[in-house]
């Protein structure tokens, strides 16, 4: 396995997906910088509850687009340059299909741990008043990252199945549209259920209750929604085994 | 040398062919691409897939090599029958090259090479003897999409030997280079066994390359295996034949049927078997004598090409 793991490396030599990765993560901390300076301390003073609800929502938008990149760039090589014929005579070609969600999982991973870092750093730099309670890093990273996880996986099959990239880049920004719009939805419409890119929102664990005439925004503690995690969780495990028996029985 | 060498036992199976295949079918749909193939590659040869486009050489291939299911039918290679189980096992002692090379077109030919020596767990020092085999020491840092095709191809053998396969199967391997290249390549092909002990199973559509390099062939149309055997048999077979022109043919073929002498009708002239010299002559005797009135005797030479239309009924390319 780990020859396998060591040429998917290989193979992402100076395709500059951690650039890729990072771009977003700065274009990321620009857009909170930009939120933030316009608020004062006492409008700080929900500034963690602020962060766990606008980065996810900001991650609706800017990561199905990262990840149709992301899995773009670690499949199309094989498309383009026809390898499969040649990888599936040295590997398993299951495993190779394993390889490339786990480069692109753990790509996904430092994503989501530079985010977890940049809202403590947020937090610190600019003195909110408050202190985030840790569970918040825990569901903010189980919240992230089982949605990603869910868009990798699709990415990766589209990326394998179609030659011309511009199918699965355009999943991407139409699944970035969907999931902005999923945030105007109440959760637990069965409607935003049929949509990966709606799962960010559902998995919300911070609510927002935003005065129109104070124009001030109220946030609040919401209950982790276990059971749509466990949903997302068990959609993940089957759109990996049905993943993989179309990748498998894709003849090269 | 080499022959005798790949007869030995291979993990105690006494191997008497490299592939063999037994009744392998490929359905598309309703339609065979490949129906019962009967394939037989001896130890140590370079073994010509023959036939025109299209007709199965490429999804057989792929099937020996495991990226396309058969529909029916078994596979052998190197003694044992090939399942999922054993599948990768076999193919690590064996190289492909199918249709275009496989590539990474932003890394440099050595890059390319370095993940296919870690897959096959290769020595490091392999690459740089492949790169020397296929001539491309002088090309190797440079991105491969930069390469010609007929560099590609070549890399592609050179990732196809990394390993130090005991079969190799090259898939139209010519294709696309210049007519310096082909004859390159097939002088590589053709060293294989005798330098490096390998077994070659190199397809092609043009005869008269497999002409070239094979030793052994097996010709397929429209998925069916219609000659097997050596190539010097199958030039055996292109001998030709004696046609003798006579005024007289009723007396003519009298005199033939009275001393058991085979022949066939062609355009008014009888045509027969080749044979030697002196039969021929005894022959014409005999007719003359007989009243048959023999106007003239030619030798009618087959090419290798008449053999492959008469069997096919398709034209190929020379």
């Amino acid at each position: 396995m780990w020859r396998e793991w060591k040429t998917e490396w290989m193979k992402v030599r100076y395709r500059r997906i951690g650039l890729i990765v990072l771009a977003f993560l700065g274009l990321i901390v620009l857009w909170i910088t930009w939120i933030l300076s316009g608020n004062d301390m006492e409008q700080l003073q929900d500034g963690y509850e602020m962060l766990f609800m606008n980065l996810p929502l900001i991650d609706t938008i800017l990561l199905p687009t990262m990840i149709a990149m992301l899995g773009s760039r670690l499949c199309d090589t094989e498309v383009k340059g026809d390898t499969l014929k040649l990888l599936c005579t040295m590997e398993r070609k299951g495993r190779l299909f394993d390889m490339k969600l786990l480069t692109g999982a753990f790509y996904l991973a430092v994503f989501v741990l530079l985010q977890t870092v940049q809202i403590f750093l947020t937090g610190r730099l600019y003195g909110f008043p408050g202190t985030a309670k840790p569970v918040w890093y825990v569901y903010f990273v189980l919240q992230i990252y089982t949605v990603s996880m869910l868009i990798l996986l699709l990415q990766v099959v589209l990326s394998f199945f179609f030659e011309n990239q511009i199918l699965p880049l355009a999943a991407g920004l139409f699944g970035s549209f969907v999931g902005l719009f999923s945030w105007f939805f109440p959760n637990g419409n069965p409607f935003k259920l049929l949509f990966l890119w709606a799962y960010y929102s559902e998995l919300g664990f911070i609510g927002q209750d935003w005065d129109a005439v104070t124009r001030i925004s109220a946030f609040y503690d919401v209950p982790f929604p276990f059971p749509m995690l466990c949903f997302a969780l068990a959609l993940l495990l089957i759109g990996y085994l049905a993943g993989k028996r179309l990748f498998l029985r894709k003849e090269v | 040398m080499a022959v005798r060498k790949f007869q030995r036992k291979e993990k105690g199976i006494n191997m008497k062919y490299m592939i063999e295949t037994n009744a392998l079918s490929k359905k598309y749909g309703e339609k065979y691409s490949v129906k019962n193939l009967n394939l037989k590659v001896r130890p140590g040869c370079v073994y010509g897939f023959l036939g025109p486009n299209g007709a199965g050489k490429s999804t057989t291939m792929k099937m020996l090599l495991g990226l396309v299911k058969p529909a029916s039918g078994e596979i052998q290679m190197f003694g044992s029958e090939i399942h999922d189980r054993n599948r990768m096992e076999v193919l690590k002692r064996t190289g492909s090259l199918i249709e275009a090379p496989s590539y990474y077109g932003h890394l440099s030919g050595r890059e390319n090479l370095e993940i296919v020596q870690t897959l096959k767990q290769a020595s490091r020092e392999e690459i740089d003897e492949v790169l020397r085999i296929v001539r491309l020491e002088g090309q190797q840092k440079k991105k491969v999409r930069e390469y010609s095709l007929g560099m590609k191809q070549r890399l592609g053998l050179a990732a196809a030997l990394l390993g130090r396969p005991k079969l190799l199967l090259l898939d139209e391997p010519t294709n696309g280079l210049d007519p310096a290249g082909i004859q390159e390549m097939r002088e590589l092909i053709s060293d294989l066994p005798k330098h490096y002990g390998m077994t070659v199973m190199v397809s092609s559509h043009l005869l008269s390359e497999i002409d070239q390099m094979a030793t052994d062939v097996g010709i397929i149309d429209k998925g069916k295996m219609i000659y097997q055997g050596s190539l010097q048999k199958l030039h055996d077979r292109a001998k030709g034949s004696i046609r003798i022109q006579v005024l007289n043919q009723a007396a003519a073929l009298r005199i033939l049927e009275e001393h058991h002498e085979p022949c066939t009708l062609e355009d008014g002239a009888l045509i027969f078997t080749e044979r030697e010299a002196v039969r021929t002559a005894e022959l014409v005797s005999l007719l003359a004598g007989n009243g048959a009135q023999v106007t003239g005797v030619s030798e009618q030479q087959k090419s290798l090409e008449d053999i492959f239309l008469a069997l096919t009924g398709k034209q190929v390319s020379l």
